[in-house]
């Protein structure tokens, strides 16, 4: 019986820190070249889903933007999970999030969506107020992750996990 | 009364707007005009009737608006429930039947619609071929022009498989080490096979990029209407994606694939569709019914072996076009071996013609053009004597070539030519002959003497001629000959002396003597009219001197007159030839001959 595999896509602005949150949380198998190039870069991971579900997550880390564009809509089709990345250093960062969750539900109605606000470790220079955060935690699971220490990942995609899981 | 009330026309009351069901009494009322009037009594007469007909009214109102919001209600329903399969499988007749309508009423307006993507189509149709045939002329030339090639042509030949399955078989010239199977939309891999003895890797990831890529590249480059990578060369690795609506299969290959592999995915991907017609995609992994069928229909090996195995059905099927190739091969090998005999024969006999063109006297071949079948030229030297060229040159069978000589005069000393020269110089009469050996020339026969006298004077100029050798006698003309005949035969009977043994008693031994005298008598009588001479016989009587003269004379007399006698008994003398009697003088012989005297005719 082959494990079941769900599409998971990163969206966020530039220099968030998604591909280091991919890094942190698979073994990459493609360079990051191809970010710039062909604006994608796509990995896997398999993990047991907090019922003990062994599953297979294929991350699909697209290039940091503010907007979606018609190639950005193509590679989030099919997908199960969006992980919307911020930087906490950033509060514009969390807006291009909102954003861009906004515009993908044209294409991705269903999807589950976390929030991941990244550079936890800058925590001292976060702009993102708590209380921003509560207010986005009371429509959306908003995950507060460091790439650099890995605090919040893992949890932030057993989150996915557990939301795909029936 | 009622009656009374409506018999004046003034009683009515206004009309209520919902008046009783049952009919009442109207009171006596001052007079209403004549329309309040009717209203009142179509009221009272029609009261359910108009309710109804109000109510009616009301309703197709109310259908008449949900109508028009129909189609908006609809498109709002469509849109709400686009994915349904449910909604899919309702229309999908519908959608048939009025595409078949619209292709039977409207079909200009479905190929202006179709345009474009037809065109992509079959751009991408016609490429595919192009690239396939390219791929197999190269893979083919690659090996053809080499003895190993034509090796490996002539097995093909005798197993009756195509030449790439041999080359195949002894190169390996191609092999797939992964293929994927890959959700078009989410680019999850549904399945993924490879290769014994190749690392591990991660099929998700490169489902993944695979198709981002993909839709990099159509999006990128690629033009709307579903474009999109179909393969990908990077080294000695060959990519290929064959696109599918809902799947797509990701072939990774290394060498030179033979173009049926193409067709061989895009068959295994209909196959696929076809078996995903009633699973969900994402359920689609999960099925282990299809995971064994996919397992045993995409392994690299199974389908290396099945395209080898379509190319060689491929080749059967194609199997009997070779018979016309071969056949043409036969008819040009024959065509080809006609020719060649044709042209033997053709030569041998142009050889034949020169070897009796050589050998003809009187003329010398200098030059012999033949263009096969359509001119034959003879150029050499002609003498005017020699026997003509044409009875050579029909007997050549030359068919229907044009023949030409060219032939310059000259005189031949050939023996042959030189008797023919000779004939046409003297004239030769009938009863000579002619021979020329080594330049003598024989001349034999009779002829009459002029022309003996003539050509012994000619002949020895005549070119050719070295010596004359004549034995030509003058040719006798029969009264000639008769006229000697008749002298020889005057001298014989001259010869024959009758003998007598006394006066004119016969002798014993003159019987046979007479016998010759009236054998050259006759002849001679015979030879007259051939002489055209007159002929006279005399009896001439002789003898001894002994006795005396007058004694003499009387036996001379008496045997005359019996040698007369005796051959006038014997026919001789009568009529034209008369018998005269005549005497010798004494000449001491006892005997009697008869003379023949022979005068020419005037």
């Amino acid at each position: 019986m082959s494990v079941a595999a769900f599409k998971i896509c990163m969206l966020g602005d530039f220099g968030v820190g998604k591909t280091s949150l991919v890094a942190r949380f698979v073994r990459s198998t493609f360079a990051p070249k191809y970010l710039t190039t062909v604006g994608v870069k796509v990995d896997s991971k398999e993990l047991l889903s907090p019922q003990g579900t062994p599953l297979k997550f294929v991350v699909w880390d697209i290039a940091g933007r503010s907007a979606l564009d018609a190639l950005g809509a193509n590679y989030l089709r099919g997908a199960a999970a969006l992980l919307l990345v911020a930087d906490g250093t950033r509060e514009h960062s969390l807006s291009v999030a909102l954003n861009l969750l906004m515009q993908s539900r044209s294409v991705l109605p269903d999807a589950a969506v976390v929030l991941a606000v990244n550079k936890l470790d800058l925590v001292e220079r976060w702009e993102v107020a708590p209380t921003t955060l509560a207010e986005l935690r009371r429509t959306l699971p908003v995950f507060e992750t460091s790439a650099l220490s890995g605090d919040g990942v893992e949890n932030a995609f057993a989150e996915i996990a557990a939301r795909l899981q029936p | 009364m009622t009656t009374s009330g409506l018999g004046n026309g003034a009683d009515a009351q206004p009309a209520d707007a919902n008046p009783p069901a049952e009919p009442v009494l109207l009171p006596l009322l001052p007079p209403a005009p004549a329309e309040e009037e009717f209203d009142r009594l179509r009221a009272l007469l029609f009261g359910d009737e108009l309710r109804a007909a109000a109510a009616a009214r009301a309703r197709l109102a109310e259908v008449e608006r949900l109508q028009r919001a129909l189609p908006d209600r609809l498109l709002g329903a469509l849109e709400a429930t686009a994915a349904s399969p449910r909604v899919a499988h309702a229309l999908a007749r519908p959608v048939a039947y009025a595409l078949g309508a619209a292709v039977r009423e409207n079909r200009q307006v479905v190929v202006d619609t179709l345009f474009p993507v037809i065109g992509p189509l079959i751009r991408k149709s016609i490429a595919e071929a192009l690239r396939n045939l390219m791929a197999d002329l190269n893979g083919a030339i690659e090996s053809s022009f080499t003895l190993r090639g034509l090796k490996w042509r002539l097995e093909a030949w005798r197993g009756g498989v195509p030449y790439a399955q041999i080359v195949l078989k002894h190169r390996l010239a191609y092999r797939i080490d992964h293929v994927f199977l890959i959700a078009r939309e989410s680019g999850l891999v549904l399945r993924h096979e490879s290769a014994p003895d190749l690392p591990a890797l991660d099929a998700d990831a490169i489902g993944g990029m695979l198709t981002a890529i993909g839709d990099f590249v159509g999006d990128s480059v690629g033009q709307a209407g579903g474009s999109a990578l179909d393969s990908a060369q990077v080294g000695e690795y060959l990519v290929w994606v064959v696109q599918g609506p809902r799947v797509n299969l990701a072939c990774f290959i290394r060498g030179v694939p033979p173009g049926g592999l193409r067709d061989l995915l895009q068959q295994r991907l209909e196959e696929i569709h076809a078996q995903l017609d009633d699973v969900r995609l994402e359920q689609a992994p999960h099925d282990a019914a299809l995971a064994a069928t996919w397992h045993e229909t995409l392994q690299p090996l199974a389908l290396v072996q099945a395209a080898g195995i379509d190319e060689g059905r491929a080749a059967r099927q194609r199997g009997p076009s070779r018979w016309p190739l071969l056949l043409l091969l036969l008819l040009a090998l024959a065509a080809l071996t006609a020719f060649f005999a044709q042209r033997e024969r053709w030569d041998e006999r142009i050889d034949a013609l020169r070897a009796r063109l050589q050998a003809q006297p009187g003329f010398v071949l200098t030059g012999l053009d033949a263009e096969p079948w359509r001119k034959v030229t003879v150029r050499g030297l002609v003498d005017p004597d020699a026997e003509s060229l044409r009875g050579i040159l029909d007997r050549a069978d030359l068919g229907e070539a044009k023949v030409e000589v060219a032939g310059t005069g000259y005189l031949s000393t050939d023996d042959a030519v030189v008797v023919r020269r000779v004939r046409r110089l003297l004239a030769l009469p009938a009863g000579v002959d002619s021979s020329v050996h080594e330049g003598v020339l024989e001349l034999k026969g009779k002829a009459p003497e002029a022309w003996i006298a003539e050509a012994r004077q000619r002949a020895a100029w005549i070119a050719g001629v070295r010596r004359v050798a004549m034995t030509v006698v003058p040719d006798a003309d029969p009264a000639s000959t008769a006229r000697a005949e008749l002298a020889t035969l005057a001298d014989t009977l001259k010869a024959l002396q009758v003998p007598f043994s006394n006066d004119a008693t016969l002798a014993a031994d003159g019987g046979p003597v007479v016998d010759d005298v009236v054998a050259a008598a006759k002849r001679a009588q015979t030879l007259a009219d051939a002489a055209h001479a007159r002929i006279s016989f005399t009896s001439v009587g002789s003898n001894d001197e002994v006795g005396t003269d007058d004694a003499n004379q009387r036996v001379r007399s008496e045997r005359a007159r019996w040698l007369a006698d005796a051959l006038a008994a014997r026919g001789i003398g009568g009529g034209d030839h008369p018998i005269a009697l005549g005497e010798d003088a004494p000449n001491n012989r006892r005997a009697a001959y008869l003379r023949l005297d022979v005068e020419a005719s005037p």
